[in-house]
Protein backbone atom coordinates (compact mmCIF):
# COMPACT_ATOMS: atom_id res chain seq x y z
CA UNK A 1 0.00 0.00 0.00
CA UNK A 2 2.49 2.87 1.29
CA UNK A 3 4.90 1.79 -1.83
CA UNK A 4 2.19 3.09 -4.36
CA UNK A 5 0.80 5.82 -3.03
CA UNK A 6 3.10 8.99 -3.07
CA UNK A 7 0.95 11.91 -1.58
CA UNK A 8 -1.98 11.33 1.07
CA UNK A 9 -4.14 13.89 3.00
CA UNK A 10 -6.34 13.34 5.52
CA UNK A 11 -9.27 14.82 6.77
CA UNK A 12 -7.97 18.33 4.79
CA UNK A 13 -9.84 21.27 5.79
CA UNK A 14 -8.99 25.04 4.99
CA UNK A 15 -11.14 28.03 5.90
CA UNK A 16 -10.86 31.51 5.06
CA UNK A 17 -12.33 33.16 8.59
CA UNK A 18 -15.96 31.15 9.36
CA UNK A 19 -15.93 30.12 5.59
CA UNK A 20 -15.15 26.42 4.96
CA UNK A 21 -13.41 26.69 1.62
CA UNK A 22 -12.12 23.36 1.11
CA UNK A 23 -12.96 19.53 2.99
CA UNK A 24 -12.94 17.75 4.75
CA UNK A 25 -11.55 15.63 2.29
CA UNK A 26 -9.35 12.94 2.27
CA UNK A 27 -7.46 11.99 -1.06
CA UNK A 28 -4.09 9.43 -2.24
CA UNK A 29 -1.66 10.29 -4.79
CA UNK A 30 -0.25 7.30 -6.19
CA UNK A 31 3.33 6.82 -7.16
CA UNK A 32 2.94 7.51 -11.12
CA UNK A 33 -0.65 8.25 -11.91
CA UNK A 34 -2.01 11.70 -13.20
CA UNK A 35 -4.67 12.71 -11.15
CA UNK A 36 -6.92 15.80 -12.95
CA UNK A 37 -8.67 17.93 -10.80
CA UNK A 38 -11.84 18.95 -12.44
CA UNK A 39 -14.46 21.54 -10.88
CA UNK A 40 -16.51 24.84 -11.75
CA UNK A 41 -14.79 28.43 -10.30
CA UNK A 42 -14.27 28.89 -6.79
CA UNK A 43 -14.47 24.85 -6.01
CA UNK A 44 -11.86 24.76 -4.11
CA UNK A 45 -9.02 23.36 -7.08
CA UNK A 46 -6.41 26.12 -6.65
CA UNK A 47 -6.86 25.72 -2.65
CA UNK A 48 -6.01 22.03 -3.01
CA UNK A 49 -3.32 22.45 -4.76
CA UNK A 50 -1.80 24.79 -2.89
CA UNK A 51 -2.24 22.73 0.18
CA UNK A 52 -1.08 19.71 -1.64
CA UNK A 53 2.35 21.53 -2.26
CA UNK A 54 2.69 22.57 0.93
CA UNK A 55 2.07 26.57 0.05
CA UNK A 56 -0.37 26.99 2.43
CA UNK A 57 -0.81 25.18 6.25
CA UNK A 58 -3.73 23.24 6.41
CA UNK A 59 -6.28 24.62 8.90
CA UNK A 60 -7.23 21.38 9.89
CA UNK A 61 -5.92 17.77 8.77
CA UNK A 62 -2.57 15.95 7.78
CA UNK A 63 -0.08 15.31 4.99
CA UNK A 64 2.12 13.01 4.27
CA UNK A 65 4.71 12.84 1.29
CA UNK A 66 6.13 8.79 1.41
CA UNK A 67 5.00 8.68 4.92
CA UNK A 68 6.86 12.07 6.30
CA UNK A 69 4.42 14.48 7.00
CA UNK A 70 4.70 17.72 5.82
CA UNK A 71 5.47 19.70 8.96
CA UNK A 72 8.96 17.27 9.28
CA UNK A 73 10.26 18.79 5.85
CA UNK A 74 11.75 22.06 5.25
CA UNK A 75 10.30 24.35 2.44
CA UNK A 76 13.37 23.35 0.39
CA UNK A 77 12.71 19.69 1.08
CA UNK A 78 9.45 19.90 -0.15
CA UNK A 79 10.69 21.19 -3.63
CA UNK A 80 12.97 18.78 -4.14
CA UNK A 81 9.83 16.68 -3.87
CA UNK A 82 6.73 18.65 -5.29
CA UNK A 83 7.21 21.29 -8.03
CA UNK A 84 4.35 23.74 -9.05
CA UNK A 85 3.50 25.41 -11.63
CA UNK A 86 1.09 28.18 -10.60
CA UNK A 87 -1.93 29.71 -12.55
CA UNK A 88 -1.25 33.20 -11.09
CA UNK A 89 2.33 35.03 -11.85
CA UNK A 90 3.35 38.51 -12.16
CA UNK A 91 2.77 40.41 -15.46
CA UNK A 92 6.54 41.38 -15.70
CA UNK A 93 9.54 39.03 -15.13
CA UNK A 94 12.72 40.54 -15.67
CA UNK A 95 14.69 37.50 -16.58
CA UNK A 96 15.86 35.20 -19.40
CA UNK A 97 14.39 31.96 -20.10
CA UNK A 98 17.56 30.25 -18.83
CA UNK A 99 17.60 32.19 -15.87
CA UNK A 100 14.37 31.15 -15.19
CA UNK A 101 14.70 27.27 -15.25
CA UNK A 102 18.07 27.66 -13.76
CA UNK A 103 16.27 28.79 -11.40
CA UNK A 104 14.29 26.12 -10.78
CA UNK A 105 17.61 24.36 -9.47
CA UNK A 106 17.51 26.15 -6.01
CA UNK A 107 16.22 23.55 -3.83
CA UNK A 108 19.17 21.38 -4.94
CA UNK A 109 21.37 24.28 -4.38
CA UNK A 110 23.61 24.17 -1.19
CA UNK A 111 23.93 26.87 1.05
CA UNK A 112 27.53 27.75 0.58
CA UNK A 113 27.35 26.96 -3.21
CA UNK A 114 29.18 30.18 -5.10
CA UNK A 115 27.86 29.04 -8.48
CA UNK A 116 25.43 25.92 -9.94
CA UNK A 117 27.34 22.87 -10.86
CA UNK A 118 27.46 20.79 -13.97
CA UNK A 119 24.11 18.95 -12.72
CA UNK A 120 22.63 21.86 -12.63
CA UNK A 121 23.64 23.01 -16.31
CA UNK A 122 22.95 19.69 -17.34
CA UNK A 123 19.39 19.45 -15.89
CA UNK A 124 18.10 23.07 -17.21
CA UNK A 125 19.65 21.57 -20.64
CA UNK A 126 17.40 18.62 -20.80
CA UNK A 127 14.69 20.64 -18.97
CA UNK A 128 14.64 22.91 -22.09
CA UNK A 129 14.84 19.91 -24.46
CA UNK A 130 11.88 18.26 -23.32
CA UNK A 131 10.01 21.24 -23.70
CA UNK A 132 11.29 22.27 -27.18
CA UNK A 133 12.07 25.79 -26.15
CA UNK A 134 16.03 25.76 -26.53
CA UNK A 135 15.79 28.34 -29.24
CA UNK A 136 14.27 30.70 -26.74
CA UNK A 137 16.79 30.18 -23.86
CA UNK A 138 18.42 33.78 -24.74
CA UNK A 139 15.08 35.58 -24.71
CA UNK A 140 13.57 37.95 -22.55
CA UNK A 141 10.50 36.58 -20.83
CA UNK A 142 8.54 39.38 -20.80
CA UNK A 143 8.77 39.06 -24.78
CA UNK A 144 7.52 35.97 -25.25
CA UNK A 145 3.37 35.17 -26.00
CA UNK A 146 1.70 33.56 -23.33
CA UNK A 147 2.38 29.91 -24.19
CA UNK A 148 5.62 30.27 -24.86
CA UNK A 149 5.92 31.47 -20.66
CA UNK A 150 3.59 28.23 -20.02
CA UNK A 151 6.13 26.25 -21.52
CA UNK A 152 8.73 27.93 -19.60
CA UNK A 153 7.36 27.71 -16.28
CA UNK A 154 6.86 24.07 -16.77
CA UNK A 155 10.80 23.84 -18.07
CA UNK A 156 11.54 25.50 -14.41
CA UNK A 157 9.70 22.97 -12.49
CA UNK A 158 10.68 20.14 -14.92
CA UNK A 159 14.45 21.46 -13.97
CA UNK A 160 13.36 21.21 -10.01
CA UNK A 161 13.58 17.24 -11.24
CA UNK A 162 11.13 16.18 -8.40
CA UNK A 163 8.98 13.34 -8.32
CA UNK A 164 5.89 15.58 -8.30
CA UNK A 165 4.70 17.67 -10.57
CA UNK A 166 1.52 19.89 -10.07
CA UNK A 167 0.19 22.19 -12.25
CA UNK A 168 -2.45 24.83 -11.73
CA UNK A 169 -4.94 25.53 -15.17
CA UNK A 170 -2.14 24.70 -17.28
CA UNK A 171 -3.62 25.65 -20.72
CA UNK A 172 -5.61 28.31 -19.49
CA UNK A 173 -5.72 31.58 -21.77
CA UNK A 174 -3.96 29.33 -24.62
CA UNK A 175 -5.41 29.38 -28.32
CA UNK A 176 -5.75 25.66 -29.69
CA UNK A 177 -3.03 25.44 -31.38
CA UNK A 178 -0.88 25.88 -27.98
CA UNK A 179 -3.24 23.98 -25.54
CA UNK A 180 -2.84 21.19 -28.48
CA UNK A 181 1.31 21.19 -27.66
CA UNK A 182 0.85 22.00 -24.48
CA UNK A 183 -1.45 18.74 -24.18
CA UNK A 184 0.85 16.21 -25.93
CA UNK A 185 3.64 17.68 -24.11
CA UNK A 186 1.90 16.73 -20.69
CA UNK A 187 1.01 13.56 -22.35
CA UNK A 188 5.07 12.89 -22.90
CA UNK A 189 5.82 13.83 -19.17
CA UNK A 190 3.14 11.64 -17.90
CA UNK A 191 4.44 8.40 -19.85
CA UNK A 192 8.15 9.19 -18.37
CA UNK A 193 9.53 7.11 -15.43
CA UNK A 194 8.09 8.09 -12.10
CA UNK A 195 6.60 10.90 -12.66
CA UNK A 196 3.42 11.58 -10.93
CA UNK A 197 1.16 14.56 -11.80
CA UNK A 198 -1.98 15.91 -10.69
CA UNK A 199 -3.25 19.38 -12.39
CA UNK A 200 -6.67 20.99 -11.76
CA UNK A 201 -8.31 22.50 -14.70
CA UNK A 202 -11.73 23.64 -16.09
CA UNK A 203 -11.09 21.45 -19.61
CA UNK A 204 -12.37 18.22 -19.02
CA UNK A 205 -11.05 17.04 -22.06
CA UNK A 206 -7.84 17.30 -21.25
CA UNK A 207 -8.40 15.98 -17.99
CA UNK A 208 -9.78 12.97 -19.69
CA UNK A 209 -7.00 12.81 -22.10
CA UNK A 210 -4.31 13.31 -19.42
CA UNK A 211 -5.73 11.78 -16.12
CA UNK A 212 -5.71 8.22 -15.25
CA UNK A 213 -7.85 9.08 -12.47
CA UNK A 214 -10.04 12.88 -12.02
CA UNK A 215 -11.56 14.04 -8.48
CA UNK A 216 -14.37 16.39 -9.30
CA UNK A 217 -14.94 19.16 -6.48
CA UNK A 218 -18.21 20.92 -6.05
CA UNK A 219 -17.70 23.48 -3.35
CA UNK A 220 -14.54 22.57 -1.67
CA UNK A 221 -16.17 18.82 -1.23
CA UNK A 222 -15.23 15.75 -3.59
CA UNK A 223 -18.13 14.77 -5.56
CA UNK A 224 -16.16 11.30 -7.21
CA UNK A 225 -12.91 10.38 -7.62
CA UNK A 226 -12.65 7.49 -10.32
CA UNK A 227 -11.06 6.97 -14.06
CA UNK A 228 -12.25 9.55 -16.29
CA UNK A 229 -15.26 7.29 -18.25
CA UNK A 230 -16.78 7.02 -14.52
CA UNK A 231 -17.11 10.53 -13.81
CA UNK A 232 -17.67 12.13 -17.81
CA UNK A 233 -21.25 11.13 -17.19
CA UNK A 234 -24.06 13.70 -18.22
CA UNK A 235 -25.80 13.25 -14.70
CA UNK A 236 -22.24 13.46 -12.65
CA UNK A 237 -21.37 16.34 -14.64
CA UNK A 238 -24.83 18.26 -14.22
CA UNK A 239 -23.98 18.04 -10.57
CA UNK A 240 -20.29 19.40 -10.92
CA UNK A 241 -21.22 22.05 -13.52
CA UNK A 242 -25.21 22.77 -12.98
CA UNK A 243 -24.67 22.44 -16.85
CA UNK A 244 -25.67 19.82 -19.62
CA UNK A 245 -22.77 18.14 -21.49
CA UNK A 246 -23.02 15.67 -24.00
CA UNK A 247 -20.57 12.94 -24.33
CA UNK A 248 -19.59 12.86 -28.23
CA UNK A 249 -16.85 10.11 -28.02
CA UNK A 250 -17.55 7.07 -25.34
CA UNK A 251 -14.73 4.67 -23.99
CA UNK A 252 -11.90 5.25 -21.71
CA UNK A 253 -11.33 8.70 -22.22
CA UNK A 254 -14.51 10.17 -23.24
CA UNK A 255 -14.49 12.87 -25.44
CA UNK A 256 -17.24 15.86 -24.12
CA UNK A 257 -19.05 18.83 -25.46
CA UNK A 258 -20.75 21.51 -23.31
CA UNK A 259 -24.51 21.47 -24.44
CA UNK A 260 -25.10 25.64 -25.00
CA UNK A 261 -28.36 25.20 -26.48
CA UNK A 262 -31.72 25.55 -25.11
CA UNK B 1 14.67 49.32 -25.79
CA UNK B 2 16.73 46.59 -27.28
CA UNK B 3 19.33 48.90 -28.25
CA UNK B 4 20.29 48.62 -24.49
CA UNK B 5 20.69 45.57 -23.57
CA UNK B 6 22.11 44.94 -19.85
CA UNK B 7 25.94 43.83 -20.33
CA UNK B 8 26.56 42.78 -16.41
CA UNK B 9 30.06 42.07 -16.73
CA UNK B 10 31.36 44.97 -18.55
CA UNK B 11 28.71 47.27 -16.78
CA UNK B 12 30.85 46.11 -13.28
CA UNK B 13 34.29 46.63 -15.28
CA UNK B 14 33.05 50.42 -15.93
CA UNK B 15 31.90 50.55 -12.09
CA UNK B 16 35.12 49.34 -11.13
CA UNK B 17 36.84 51.86 -13.00
CA UNK B 18 33.97 54.73 -11.83
CA UNK B 19 34.34 53.73 -8.29
CA UNK B 20 38.69 53.78 -8.34
CA UNK B 21 38.43 57.11 -10.03
CA UNK B 22 36.26 58.45 -7.62
CA UNK B 23 38.59 57.62 -4.95
CA UNK B 24 40.94 58.97 -6.49
CA UNK B 25 39.51 62.47 -7.24
CA UNK B 26 37.05 62.98 -4.46
CA UNK B 27 39.51 63.70 -1.49
CA UNK B 28 41.58 66.04 -3.61
CA UNK B 29 37.89 68.66 -4.58
CA UNK B 30 36.16 70.79 -1.77
CA UNK B 31 36.50 73.84 -0.76
CA UNK B 32 40.51 74.47 -0.93
CA UNK B 33 41.59 72.30 -3.66
CA UNK B 34 44.28 69.91 -3.05
CA UNK B 35 46.84 68.51 -5.25
CA UNK B 36 48.12 64.58 -5.20
CA UNK B 37 51.30 66.11 -6.04
CA UNK B 38 51.35 68.47 -2.69
CA UNK B 39 49.72 65.32 -1.02
CA UNK B 40 52.71 62.68 -2.20
CA UNK B 41 55.30 65.38 -0.82
CA UNK B 42 53.67 65.22 2.47
CA UNK B 43 53.19 69.37 2.38
CA UNK B 44 51.77 70.11 6.02
CA UNK B 45 48.37 71.52 5.08
CA UNK B 46 47.67 69.61 2.10
CA UNK B 47 48.35 66.31 3.92
CA UNK B 48 46.24 67.41 6.87
CA UNK B 49 43.22 68.34 4.77
CA UNK B 50 43.93 65.09 2.51
CA UNK B 51 44.65 62.26 5.37
CA UNK B 52 42.29 64.02 8.31
CA UNK B 53 39.49 65.66 6.77
CA UNK B 54 38.77 64.34 2.96
CA UNK B 55 39.83 61.05 3.05
CA UNK B 56 37.65 59.62 6.10
CA UNK B 57 34.78 61.62 4.55
CA UNK B 58 34.92 60.39 0.99
CA UNK B 59 35.19 56.75 2.86
CA UNK B 60 32.30 57.36 4.71
CA UNK B 61 30.56 58.33 1.78
CA UNK B 62 31.91 55.13 -0.57
CA UNK B 63 30.39 53.14 2.59
CA UNK B 64 27.19 54.77 3.29
CA UNK B 65 26.28 54.84 -0.61
CA UNK B 66 26.84 51.16 -0.56
CA UNK B 67 24.77 50.64 2.10
CA UNK B 68 22.11 52.80 0.87
CA UNK B 69 22.04 51.08 -2.25
CA UNK B 70 21.85 47.62 -1.58
CA UNK B 71 19.41 48.28 1.11
CA UNK B 72 17.07 50.20 -1.46
CA UNK B 73 18.01 46.96 -3.62
CA UNK B 74 17.06 44.80 -1.28
CA UNK B 75 13.35 46.27 -0.02
CA UNK B 76 12.67 46.53 -4.06
CA UNK B 77 13.05 42.92 -4.57
CA UNK B 78 11.38 42.50 -1.61
CA UNK B 79 8.38 45.06 -2.08
CA UNK B 80 8.13 44.15 -5.41
CA UNK B 81 7.81 47.76 -5.86
CA UNK B 82 10.37 50.40 -7.23
CA UNK B 83 9.26 53.49 -5.32
CA UNK B 84 10.45 51.32 -1.77
CA UNK B 85 13.75 52.21 -0.24
CA UNK B 86 14.74 52.93 3.73
CA UNK B 87 14.00 56.42 3.21
CA UNK B 88 10.16 55.88 1.89
CA UNK B 89 9.73 52.94 4.70
CA UNK B 90 10.44 54.06 7.76
CA UNK B 91 13.70 52.72 8.93
CA UNK B 92 15.26 56.08 8.31
CA UNK B 93 12.07 57.52 10.06
CA UNK B 94 12.55 55.45 12.97
CA UNK B 95 16.43 56.09 13.16
CA UNK B 96 15.43 59.67 12.99
CA UNK B 97 13.44 59.48 15.84
CA UNK B 98 15.76 58.03 17.77
CA UNK B 99 18.45 60.25 17.21
CA UNK B 100 15.82 63.24 17.75
CA UNK B 101 15.02 62.03 20.80
CA UNK B 102 18.13 61.70 22.12
CA UNK B 103 19.07 65.14 21.29
CA UNK B 104 15.85 66.34 23.17
CA UNK B 105 16.99 64.84 25.95
CA UNK B 106 20.96 66.12 25.60
CA UNK B 107 22.27 62.40 25.19
CA UNK B 108 25.90 61.77 26.21
CA UNK B 109 28.07 59.39 25.51
CA UNK B 110 28.09 55.62 25.63
CA UNK B 111 30.41 53.18 24.74
CA UNK B 112 32.98 55.87 23.30
CA UNK B 113 29.67 56.42 20.87
CA UNK B 114 27.71 59.24 21.15
CA UNK B 115 24.07 58.68 22.33
CA UNK B 116 22.46 60.16 19.47
CA UNK B 117 24.16 57.36 17.17
CA UNK B 118 22.89 54.75 19.06
CA UNK B 119 19.47 55.90 19.92
CA UNK B 120 19.02 56.33 16.20
CA UNK B 121 20.69 52.30 15.45
CA UNK B 122 18.19 51.55 17.97
CA UNK B 123 15.36 53.81 16.28
CA UNK B 124 16.07 52.15 13.32
CA UNK B 125 15.93 48.64 14.62
CA UNK B 126 12.66 49.30 16.49
CA UNK B 127 11.01 50.43 13.38
CA UNK B 128 12.02 47.67 11.42
CA UNK B 129 10.78 45.11 14.01
CA UNK B 130 7.72 46.73 14.28
CA UNK B 131 7.08 46.57 10.49
CA UNK B 132 8.04 42.82 10.96
CA UNK B 133 5.78 42.43 14.17
CA UNK B 134 3.09 43.13 12.48
CA UNK B 135 3.79 40.66 9.35
CA UNK B 136 4.13 38.28 11.39
CA UNK B 137 0.85 39.05 13.61
CA UNK B 138 -1.05 37.02 10.96
CA UNK B 139 0.39 34.66 8.67
CA UNK B 140 0.24 34.89 4.74
CA UNK B 141 0.41 38.69 5.43
CA UNK B 142 0.80 40.46 2.02
CA UNK B 143 4.36 42.01 0.73
CA UNK B 144 2.07 44.79 0.13
CA UNK B 145 0.80 45.19 3.44
CA UNK B 146 4.29 45.13 4.72
CA UNK B 147 4.69 48.38 2.57
CA UNK B 148 2.00 50.18 4.17
CA UNK B 149 2.97 48.67 7.85
CA UNK B 150 6.36 50.92 6.29
CA UNK B 151 4.84 54.12 4.98
CA UNK B 152 2.33 54.36 8.44
CA UNK B 153 5.56 53.75 10.71
CA UNK B 154 7.46 56.52 8.89
CA UNK B 155 4.35 59.16 9.23
CA UNK B 156 3.66 58.11 12.97
CA UNK B 157 7.70 58.86 13.61
CA UNK B 158 7.67 62.03 11.10
CA UNK B 159 5.04 63.24 13.43
CA UNK B 160 6.53 62.69 17.03
CA UNK B 161 9.76 64.26 15.28
CA UNK B 162 7.80 67.70 14.69
CA UNK B 163 6.15 67.05 18.41
CA UNK B 164 9.38 66.42 20.31
CA UNK B 165 10.89 69.97 17.88
CA UNK B 166 8.00 71.37 19.38
CA UNK B 167 8.65 71.10 23.12
CA UNK B 168 12.54 71.36 22.67
CA UNK B 169 14.64 74.94 22.69
CA UNK B 170 15.72 76.65 19.94
CA UNK B 171 19.16 75.10 20.38
CA UNK B 172 17.74 71.81 20.62
CA UNK B 173 15.49 72.71 17.51
CA UNK B 174 18.45 73.78 15.03
CA UNK B 175 20.75 70.89 16.14
CA UNK B 176 17.66 68.57 15.35
CA UNK B 177 16.83 70.18 12.07
CA UNK B 178 20.34 70.28 11.04
CA UNK B 179 20.48 66.69 12.01
CA UNK B 180 17.83 65.53 10.04
CA UNK B 181 19.42 67.50 6.95
CA UNK B 182 21.69 64.26 6.12
CA UNK B 183 25.35 65.00 6.23
CA UNK B 184 29.08 63.48 5.94
CA UNK B 185 30.93 66.12 7.92
CA UNK B 186 33.13 64.05 9.88
CA UNK B 187 36.37 64.29 11.06
CA UNK B 188 38.44 61.50 11.22
CA UNK B 189 38.29 57.82 11.34
CA UNK B 190 36.02 56.65 14.27
CA UNK B 191 33.10 56.68 12.38
CA UNK B 192 34.36 54.81 9.12
CA UNK B 193 35.61 52.39 11.63
CA UNK B 194 32.33 51.91 12.81
CA UNK B 195 30.08 51.59 9.93
CA UNK B 196 32.93 49.08 8.22
CA UNK B 197 31.53 46.03 10.01
CA UNK B 198 27.71 46.91 9.36
CA UNK B 199 27.95 47.20 5.75
CA UNK B 200 30.34 44.51 4.73
CA UNK B 201 27.87 42.12 6.67
CA UNK B 202 24.62 43.79 5.53
CA UNK B 203 25.79 43.58 1.93
CA UNK B 204 27.80 40.09 2.38
CA UNK B 205 23.97 38.81 3.78
CA UNK B 206 22.20 40.26 0.91
CA UNK B 207 25.02 38.94 -1.80
CA UNK B 208 24.86 35.66 0.03
CA UNK B 209 20.58 35.80 -0.76
CA UNK B 210 21.38 36.48 -4.24
CA UNK B 211 19.46 33.45 -5.23
CA UNK B 212 16.32 34.13 -3.04
CA UNK B 213 16.32 37.45 -4.67
CA UNK B 214 16.00 36.64 -8.50
CA UNK B 215 13.47 33.90 -7.31
CA UNK B 216 11.67 36.49 -5.64
CA UNK B 217 11.53 38.68 -8.78
CA UNK B 218 9.05 35.39 -10.43
CA UNK B 219 6.91 36.18 -7.11
CA UNK B 220 6.36 34.82 -3.96
CA UNK B 221 3.88 31.98 -5.20
CA UNK B 222 6.57 30.84 -7.83
CA UNK B 223 9.90 31.53 -5.21
CA UNK B 224 8.44 29.68 -2.31
CA UNK B 225 7.13 26.75 -4.40
CA UNK B 226 11.14 26.68 -5.80
CA UNK B 227 11.65 26.16 -2.26
CA UNK B 228 12.52 29.55 -0.31
CA UNK B 229 10.93 30.10 2.80
CA UNK B 230 9.58 33.27 2.96
CA UNK B 231 8.99 34.35 6.33
CA UNK B 232 12.61 33.51 6.88
CA UNK B 233 14.02 35.53 3.75
CA UNK B 234 12.13 38.27 4.78
CA UNK B 235 12.86 38.54 7.94
CA UNK B 236 16.79 38.20 6.98
CA UNK B 237 16.19 41.27 4.53
CA UNK B 238 15.07 43.32 7.20
CA UNK B 239 17.90 42.64 9.26
CA UNK B 240 20.57 42.90 6.64
CA UNK B 241 19.27 46.81 5.73
CA UNK B 242 18.04 47.82 9.04
CA UNK B 243 21.22 47.19 10.46
CA UNK B 244 23.01 48.89 7.69
CA UNK B 245 20.47 51.72 7.71
CA UNK B 246 20.56 51.49 11.55
CA UNK B 247 24.40 52.26 11.80
CA UNK B 248 24.79 55.07 8.59
CA UNK B 249 21.77 57.04 9.90
CA UNK B 250 23.76 57.05 13.09
CA UNK B 251 26.68 58.93 11.80
CA UNK B 252 25.15 61.17 8.79
CA UNK B 253 21.77 61.34 9.66
CA UNK B 254 19.23 60.52 7.06
CA UNK B 255 20.08 60.42 3.60
CA UNK B 256 17.09 60.06 1.09
CA UNK B 257 17.11 58.84 -2.34
CA UNK B 258 20.36 57.30 -2.68
CA UNK B 259 18.69 53.51 -2.06
CA UNK B 260 15.79 54.36 -4.90
CA UNK B 261 18.34 56.21 -7.99
CA UNK B 262 21.18 54.17 -8.17
CA UNK B 263 19.60 50.48 -8.11
CA UNK B 264 17.13 52.15 -11.09
CA UNK B 265 20.05 53.46 -12.97
CA UNK B 266 22.00 50.61 -12.42
CA UNK B 267 19.48 48.04 -13.58
CA UNK B 268 19.28 49.29 -17.35
CA UNK B 269 23.28 48.60 -17.57
CA UNK B 270 23.27 45.65 -15.46
CA UNK B 271 20.11 43.63 -15.57
CA UNK B 272 18.47 42.04 -12.52
CA UNK B 273 20.39 38.93 -12.06
CA UNK B 274 21.32 40.39 -8.09
CA UNK B 275 24.99 38.74 -8.76
CA UNK B 276 25.86 41.47 -10.77
CA UNK B 277 23.03 43.42 -9.31
CA UNK B 278 24.14 43.41 -6.01
CA UNK B 279 28.22 44.30 -6.32
CA UNK B 280 27.01 46.75 -8.64
CA UNK B 281 24.76 48.94 -6.01
CA UNK B 282 27.83 48.26 -3.74
CA UNK B 283 30.21 49.81 -6.32
CA UNK B 284 27.67 52.20 -7.67
CA UNK B 285 26.20 53.54 -4.45
CA UNK B 286 29.33 54.16 -3.07
CA UNK B 287 30.45 56.09 -6.05
CA UNK B 288 26.96 58.34 -6.20
CA UNK B 289 27.50 59.87 -2.62
CA UNK B 290 30.81 60.46 -2.69
CA UNK B 291 30.13 62.63 -5.50
CA UNK B 292 27.47 63.92 -4.35
CA UNK B 293 29.48 64.78 -1.38
CA UNK B 294 31.90 66.46 -3.32
CA UNK B 295 29.31 68.39 -5.28
CA UNK B 296 27.77 69.59 -1.98
CA UNK B 297 31.21 70.56 -0.34
CA UNK B 298 32.33 72.75 -3.64
CA UNK B 299 28.93 74.54 -4.75
CA UNK B 300 28.31 77.10 -2.17
CA UNK B 301 31.96 76.65 -1.09
CA UNK B 302 33.49 77.74 1.46
CA UNK B 303 29.95 77.08 2.88
CA UNK B 304 29.04 73.51 2.94
CA UNK B 305 25.50 71.90 1.60
CA UNK B 306 24.03 68.90 3.60
CA UNK B 307 24.52 66.25 1.00
CA UNK B 308 20.91 64.96 2.33
CA UNK B 309 19.42 67.92 0.96
CA UNK B 310 21.43 67.68 -2.59
CA UNK B 311 20.12 63.79 -2.60
CA UNK B 312 16.86 64.80 -1.79
CA UNK B 313 16.78 67.67 -4.25
CA UNK B 314 17.67 65.04 -6.84
CA UNK B 315 15.65 62.26 -5.59
CA UNK B 316 12.10 63.99 -5.23
CA UNK B 317 11.93 64.88 -8.92
CA UNK B 318 13.32 61.20 -10.08
CA UNK B 319 10.66 59.66 -7.54
CA UNK B 320 7.75 61.44 -9.37
CA UNK B 321 9.61 60.54 -12.95
CA UNK B 322 9.41 56.95 -11.57
CA UNK B 323 5.64 57.22 -10.38
CA UNK B 324 4.76 58.58 -14.11
CA UNK B 325 6.92 57.39 -16.49
CA UNK B 326 9.15 54.94 -15.18
CA UNK B 327 6.47 51.84 -14.07
CA UNK B 328 7.67 49.96 -17.36
CA UNK B 329 10.73 49.56 -15.70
Amino acid sequence: MTATVLLTARELEWRAGERTILGPLDLDVRRGECLAIVGSNGAGKTTLLRLLTGLLRPWRGELCYSDRPFAALSRRELARRIAYVPQIRPSRVPLKVEEVVLLGRYPHLSRLQIAPRAVDFAAVEEALAVVGIEGLRGRAVDELSGGERQAVYIAAALAQQSELLVLDEPTLHLDARHQHDLASLLLRLKGGADRTVVLATHDLNLASLLGDRLLALVAGRPLACGPPAEILQPDLLDRLFQARFEIVRGGERPVTILDLGA
Amino acid sequence: MSSLRPRPRAALLVLCGLWIATVLVAPLVGSQAVSLHDVLRAEPTAASIFWQIRLPRVLLALLGGAGLAVSGLGFQTLFRNPLAEPYTLGVSGGAALGAVLALRFEGGQLLGLPLVALASFAGALGATALIVGLALRREGVETSTLLLAGVAVSLSCSAIILFLQYLADSTQTFRMVRWMMGGLSVVGYTEVLWLLPWVLGGSAMLLALRWELNLLLMGEEMAASRGVDLARLRFQILLATSLMIGALVAVSGPIGFVGLIVPHILRRFVGHDHLFLAPACILGGGAFLTLCDAAARTLMAPAELPVGILTALLGGPFFLWLLVWGRRD
